[in-house]
């Protein structure tokens, strides 16, 4: 048998779980005590821990809001329709939120397809590319009359999620149950303090590394647009115009102007230029 | 034959050990890190590795190169990790004589080959063209295998031989893979470790395993067994005094435990180098 073809059988194995394939054992030769199907059920078996074990290490809180039983199902499931096309096993799990939109088992469980959502923007934030932050001071370099058409570039860590309410407090409640539990609460409560109090049935959440850490905080509903728009290279006078806020009586350009020094004080912004 | 640095005893560099590195400054000469684990856009892990290479010399290690895969070699992943080599300047890059999947699949294990004169063509082919891409000699090293093939058509020492010959590699001897191989397949590890050429070998390996009674499995959770010890001094005997680390990989311990491993590998090499002024005498 040549290479090539050992080679796709032996994968063909691993990949359904077929330790006792006959035309692989044929050509296995025999162990020193153990049987063949024992040891090629080393390879089965460590194929499926390996690849559980990634999405493990991506979605604890997820583990905790469905419980064992049903997580370790969705692992299965995910793990049987998605053999890796990937060199690095760091991205295998990405498309776990995607996976459980799709499947008709999970589809309707908006909030742990919301806390999938948010666990993978915490890991994306972690390892994504490194860019120094501009202090708020940069804006002086520019005269007032030239704000309106001032353009930004944002940390490449920097997600926007929109999801279904109640995802926060769920990720709150897994990782207080965590061995650290202090350290947990008053993460909690820093998060807490700073959650909008209207009641929705989503909500919206940035998250980027602040310095080495992944950090995050749900914004609400003026604050998420005029960032959406602004990461999507809209200038400062276009997001005024278009976005109507309503709340607090302030004119859209002074809440555009706050907006962006909190942005500046989290090392959102990276880039200030002039749109041409 | 240029030779690599001897860079004395290093241990895997994990993140759960990262702030006792940093705080305690341990004896430890050098650390080895698995390659995928930095070949990241950016963040925690970079700037990590970064301040640590500013103090010791590093090694990467690879377990995706897919070196005896029949699949085209990956270049995006051979350029990727050229790129982090660059950068960190490690003092060599090593990966395994072995294949993780085929058809486009990873099935990101190091799955075993047939010890076969195609299977070594093949391979020595491989590792050539990965040597021209990386403008370094790569460092071989043998994996630990649960299964053998009937068309095997030699034992692995002498493929791993005449690859590193052929190919111009060097080796990575793990001592506890040739023990967990020997034993789950029923070779002599002592002649594993005589056919190896000597001036080829740049580091070893050294890990715990699990004991299945029937079968051993390399799971890099547990201390050194004795038996591996042994082989480990003889190993060292014939050998010299090549680079050593150890990898630990899960069921992390106190650091302190694996410093004492490193201990005791000092102290058996003093004992050989001891051994070795008496016969001079």
């Amino acid at each position: 048998m040549k290479l090539a073809e050992l080679q796709s059988l032996f994968q063909a194995a691993v990949l359904t779980g077929d330790a006792e394939d006959g035309a692989l054992l044929d050509v296995v030769a025999p162990p020193r005590e153990a049987d063949r199907p024992t040891m090629m059920g080393v390879y089965v078996n460590a194929y499926r821990l390996r690849l559980a074990e990634f999405l493990d290490e991506d979605f604890p809180a997820l583990r905790v809001l469905l419980g064992d039983d049903d997580f370790e199902a969705l692992v299965e499931a995910y793990i049987d329709e998605n053999p890796s096309r990937l060199r690095n096993a760091r991205w295998y799990a990405t498309r776990l939120p995607e996976f459980m939109r799709e499947s008709e088992n999970w589809s309707a469980n908006a909030l742990a397809i919301g806390l999938a959502l948010f666990e993978r923007a915490l890991t994306d934030a972690y390892d994504a590319a490194d860019a120094p932050a501009l202090s708020i001071e940069t804006l002086a370099e520019f005269s007032p009359q030239d704000w309106p058409r001032l353009g930004f570039t944002f940390h490449p860590s920097l997600r926007l999620i929109e999801v279904a309410a109640g995802v926060l407090d769920a990720y709150a409640a897994a990782t207080a149950d965590e061995q650290d539990e202090e350290r947990a609460d008053e993460e909690d409560e820093g998060a807490l303090e700073d959650r909008p109090s209207d009641a929705s049935e989503s909500e919206t959440i940035a998250i980027w590394r602040a310095d080495l850490d992944p950090a995050y905080r749900q914004l609400d509903p003026d604050e998420y647009l005029a960032l959406f728009e602004a990461m999507a290279g809209q200038s400062f006078g276009d997001i005024c115009q278009l976005v109507a806020f309503q709340n607090e009586g302030q004119s859209a350009t002074e809440r555009l102007a706050r907006f962006l020094v909190t942005w500046f004080s989290e090392g959102l912004v990276i880039g200030v230029a002039e749109a041409k | 034959m240029k030779s690599l640095p001897r860079l004395g005893y290093g241990l895997g560099l994990r993140p759960v050990y990262y702030d006792e590195i940093l705080s305690t400054r341990p004896p430890v000469d050098w650390f080895e890190i698995i390659s995928e684990n930095y070949m990241i856009p950016g963040g925690r892990p970079l700037a990590m590795l970064e301040r640590f290479r500013a103090d010791y010399p590093i090694v990467m290690h690879g377990v995706s190169m897919s070196l005896a895969s029949t699949d085209p070699l990956d270049l995006d992943y051979l350029k990727a990790l050229k790129t982090l080599a660059d950068s960190i300047e490690p003092a060599w890059v090593s990966d395994h004589l072995a294949w993780t999947g085929v058809h486009g699949r990873n099935l990101h294990d190091l799955l075993p080959i047939p010890y076969t004169r195609e299977a070594l063509n093949h391979v020595v082919e491989r590792i050539s063209r990965v040597q021209d891409i990386l403008k370094r000699r790569l460092v071989v090293e043998n994996a630990s295998t649960y299964v053998t093939f009937t068309q095997s058509e030699m034992p692995e020492w002498e493929f791993v031989a005449r690859m590193a010959e052929r190919a111009d590699c060097l080796l990575l001897l793990d001592v506890n893979n040739v023990f967990v191989s020997g034993f789950n397949h029923g070779f002599d590890i002592d002649a594993f470790i005589e056919a190896v050429p000597a001036d080829r070998v740049a580091q070893f390996h050294m890990a715990g395993h699990t004991d299945n009674e029937t079968h051993l499995i390399d799971t890099h959770d547990q201390p050194i067994r004795e038996e591996v010890w042994t082989l480990y001094e003889r190993a060292r005997r014939r050998f010299g005094d090549v680079s050593v680390m150890i990898e630990r990989d899960d069921n992390f311990p106190p650091f302190s435990e694996l410093l004492g491993e490193l201990q005791r590998m000092r102290d058996i090499d003093a004992a050989i180098a001891a051994d070795a002024s008496r016969s001079a005498a």
